[in-house]
């Protein structure tokens, strides 16, 4: 155990300097730097030589690497500097709005498994049937709509027609539910189709037609056999596919006004606040890093053969 | 197989059931208390007066500034300053009100000032910059400011929100500034909203309301749908096309109102073809205002003649100018232009130019594209180049001819900013490469007269001049959109520099 934790850390730190390497090139690779954000010349009065002075000051007109160099050394003290615009650390500000995308994700992932489970095991159990196909369409329907828009429909719909829910901001748990709807219902037509294929797969296998002669009950058979059976590659799509989750998120954060970091990072890349979008983006590693960790975990325990073996990763 | 089937159904309904009923008791307890919920187009996740760029403290009546931008007569006037003067433009005496407390109690004083401006020019560097101060001396209420340069236009720069004066003794500046305004800080939630209670030691009366809400969200049809739900009260820019289904609504009143923002064409003066001034003014009458007001803005915005909305005393009368393709045609052939098989053009040259647009501003790429319609009628091939950040780019690069742009002429109250950062050689905004000897001497003027009036008539004929050249073209002013429950709210004001929101004098039926 203690090897494959120090395996990981290791991992992730090659991986953290690789990825806030890439971003920064990225980033300052890209036209434009934050002086003017930072002067506002948008509504006060600023000389072309005040302009000047202050990329002198800040470094930007450094090489690069040199300007990687810098950063690097303020990183490896864990000073993640003040953002440009709000002057306020960067990481105080970045943590605050990870509770807010933190519940979004589960609160959508919680709706996707509600959703998901009873239409995609409905669509295997009666393969080929109207119920089989209502899902495949809904599905198919689910993937076409995009989620601002479907937001905005739940919005209308549950918000001002029927007055149930609020439509944004972030009161407690029932302001979370409209925008966890949205996002669940969004990512849950991608889960509908694979678990039905992953269960069609196991429920032809040959053991749970051996269970079936013994005369197991179907429902046993189903949760503890089919069910079990098809879940690992659906975990490890989901793996896979968490990084795209959790930037969907952005969108949904902005119609509910749902004030996670999804929104914030926005705001960073528009007025090139460097400190925060490499915050955002280290925070936004160790996040999946940690997830992705769970997942691997939660497959480990599905799949006994691979425990035993001793090698896990995807 | 069937007890399954039931048992899948019953989770299924359970959850949608658990989604729809797991919070019925949002609403209520509405008309407990005299309240009202602002939702505003930015949001922010500090209330520091300072730095947020938001303005929300001052919008939401949390801090005050030491002068006021009255909107009607758009000149400033004492706020938590009771008088001001200056002889050289360069001393600068105010006198402070003397019956101004903090939400904390303490006294609005001389010292208190002084520390306040200083750290919004220590954590701000924008304003630092603006303000320009050497240094600040206190003697009873009384501050004498001196500014590192002859600076006229200072008393107006102290409009700006980031020169809010709070109590810089307390600490809690992102959650909960202390200020002078009508309400204080109940609770914060950064990038949703704030609450507010109101303040009953108000040196200008209490406010009427007895709490508020600022709330945000920058989904423009999520705003207009929070006003159908009533879940707001007053919403600060509806989508534009919501616009009628809002007004259908019973109660809600839909009010729009010039702003200081101008849509203009900016002119690269470097450029071959647009160093005579006869092609310049060929573009300006090519350019169908009323119609890109109509169609575009539906109606919403005032068609330009200038810089300046003309209510401003600093907005001169503009000749009558004859606009429209046959009078383009005329002042290009005045510039030594034919046009020869359905193209422009000049020693068997084609006129051609590069406009550049960008979408932040959803209007400009669509006036960039009737411009190059009608340009295209008269044999002029316009390539539209959409960039990002247009500062930067015009800035950079100098192969464009045309900018479809949008500046802020007069943000607090004064012509000295724009002019300067636009048409001085050492603005920072002056993407035309404008240098012009008699402009530039005229700017440094209006920059040592001190005096409204006077510093009004200086650039009144500075902006004369720049019409005269043609040195940019001048398409509309956007209006802002405010829809408001009219039932409910009384005596809202939307104001044209957008600063002052919630004020003493808001309340609710």
């Amino acid at each position: 155990m203690i090897r494959i934790i120090t395996r990981r850390l290791a991992e992730v730190a090659v991986f953290l300097l690789l990825i806030t390497f890439v971003s920064f090139l990225f980033a300052r690779m890209a036209p434009g730097d934050p002086v003017l954000s930072i002067l506002r010349v948008d509504d006060l009065s600023v000389s072309a030589e005040q302009v000047e002075q202050l990329r002198e000051d800040m470094g930007f007109n450094e090489p690069l690497l040199v300007q990687y160099g810098e950063w690097l050394v303020d990183f490896a003290r864990l000073d993640f500097g003040n953002s440009y615009i709000s002057n306020q650390p960067v990481m105080d500000m970045l943590w605050s709005g990870v509770p807010a995308t933190l519940e979004l994700t589960l609160g959508g992932l919680f709706v996707m498994v509600l959703v998901a489970l009873p239409l995609g095991s409905l669509a295997a159990l009666y393969r080929g049937s109207w119920i089989d196909q209502v899902s495949r369409g809904l599905s198919l329907l689910g993937a076409a709509v995009p989620s601002f828009w479907l937001g905005l429909i739940l919005i209308d719909l549950l918000g001002v027609r029927l007055g149930w829910l609020p439509t944004m901001g972030r009161d407690g748990l029932h302001s979370a539910v409209l925008p966890s709807i949205t996002l669940g219902l969004a990512i849950s037509s991608v889960y509908v189709r694979l678990l039905r294929s992953s269960l069609i797969d196991s429920l032809n296998q040959e053991n749970i037609r051996a269970a079936r002669a013994r005369g197991i009950s179907e429902p046993r058979i189903f949760f503890s056999h089919v069910l079990r059976a098809s879940l690992p590659p659906v975990i490890t799509v989901f793996g896979v596919s968490l990084g795209s989750l959790i930037g969907g998120v952005v969108v949904i954060e902005v119609i509910f006004a749902y004030p996670g970091i999804g929104k914030m990072v926005v705001d960073a890349i528009r007025s090139r606040d460097y400190p925060m979008i490499q915050g955002y983006i280290f925070v936004m590693a160790i996040l999946v890093f940690v997830i992705n960790s769970i997942v691997d975990l939660s497959y480990r325990y599905l799949n006994p053969e691979l425990r035993l073996k001793g090698k896990g990763r995807v | 197989m069937k007890k399954l089937l039931v048992l899948l159904a019953a989770l299924a309904t359970m959850a949608l059931i658990l989604s729809a009923c797991s919070e019925s008791s949002a609403e209520g307890g509405e008309d407990a208390a005299k309240e009202v919920n602002l939702l505003f187009n930015f949001a922010t996740n500090s209330l520091d007066p300072h730095v947020d760029t938001s303005y929300v403290p001052l919008r939401a009546g949390i801090a005050e500034t030491l002068v006021y931008l009255n909107d009607e007569t758009l000149e400033i006037e004492p706020w938590l300053a009771e008088s001001w003067s200056s002889e050289d433009g360069q001393n600068w005496t105010f006198k402070l009100r003397e019956d101004v407390t903090f939400q904390n109690g303490k006294p609005m004083d001389g010292e208190a000032v002084k520390a306040s401006l200083e750290r919004a020019m220590t954590d701000n560097i924008a304003i630092k910059n603006a303000l320009r101060i050497e240094s600040i001396a206190v003697e009873g209420p009384e501050l004498t400011i001196t500014t590192t340069m002859p600076f006229p236009e200072f008393p107006s720069e102290l409009v700006h929100p980031n020169t809010s004066i709070i109590d810089v003794s307390e600490t809690d500046f992102i959650n909960k500034p202390i200020g002078t305004g009508p309400f204080a800080v109940a609770s914060f939630t950064p990038g949703t909203a704030v609450d507010l209670v109101r303040f009953e030691g108000y040196w200008d009366g209490a406010a009427k309301l007895e709490k508020a809400r600022f709330s945000f969200n920058e989904d423009a049809n999520a705003r207009s749908l929070a006003l159908e739900s009533k879940g707001a009260d007053i919403v600060f820019r509806p989508e534009v096309e919501t616009v009628e289904q809002l007004e259908a609504i019973d109660g809600v009143t839909v009010e729009s109102t010039s702003t200081f923002r101008v849509h203009q064409m900016t002119m690269n003066l470097q450029r071959e073809s647009l160093k005579d001034v006869h092609v310049r003014q060929a573009i300006d009458a090519l350019i169908d205002r009323d119609m890109i007001a109509e169609t575009i803005l539906s109606g919403h915005a005032e068609v330009a003649t200038g810089p300046f909305p003309s209510s401003f005393s600093f907005a001169p009368d503009y000749p009558e100018k004859k606009r429209g393709i046959d009078e383009a045609r005329k002042l290009l052939e005045q510039a030594g232009y034919t046009e020869q098989d359905g193209v422009m053009q000049k020693d068997g040259e084609p006129l051609t130019w590069t406009l550049l647009t960008y979408s932040a501003r959803a209007d400009l790429p669509l006036i960039a594209q009737v411009f190059q319609s009608d340009a295209g009628q008269l044999g002029i091939e316009v390539v539209i180049e959409q960039i990002e950040i247009p500062e930067e780019h015009m800035a950079a690069n100098r192969d464009w001819d045309l900018t479809t742009y949008s500046n802020l002429t007069a943000p607090r109250g004064d012509a000295g900013y724009y002019l300067n950062a636009t048409y001085h050689p050492d603005g920072a905004l002056n993407f035309s490469g404008a240098d012009d000897n008699k402009l530039t001497a005229m700017i440094d003027e209006l920059n040592q007269v001190v005096g409204q009036e006077q510093r009004s008539d200086i650039a009144e004929e500075i902006a004369s001049y720049v019409d005269e050249q043609m040195y940019n073209s001048f398409v509309l002013h956007p209006n802002t959109l405010v829809a408001y429950n009219s039932d409910k709210v009384k005596n809202w004001t939307t104001t044209r520099s957008e600063y002052y929101m919630l004020t003493n004098e808001l309340d609710v039926e």
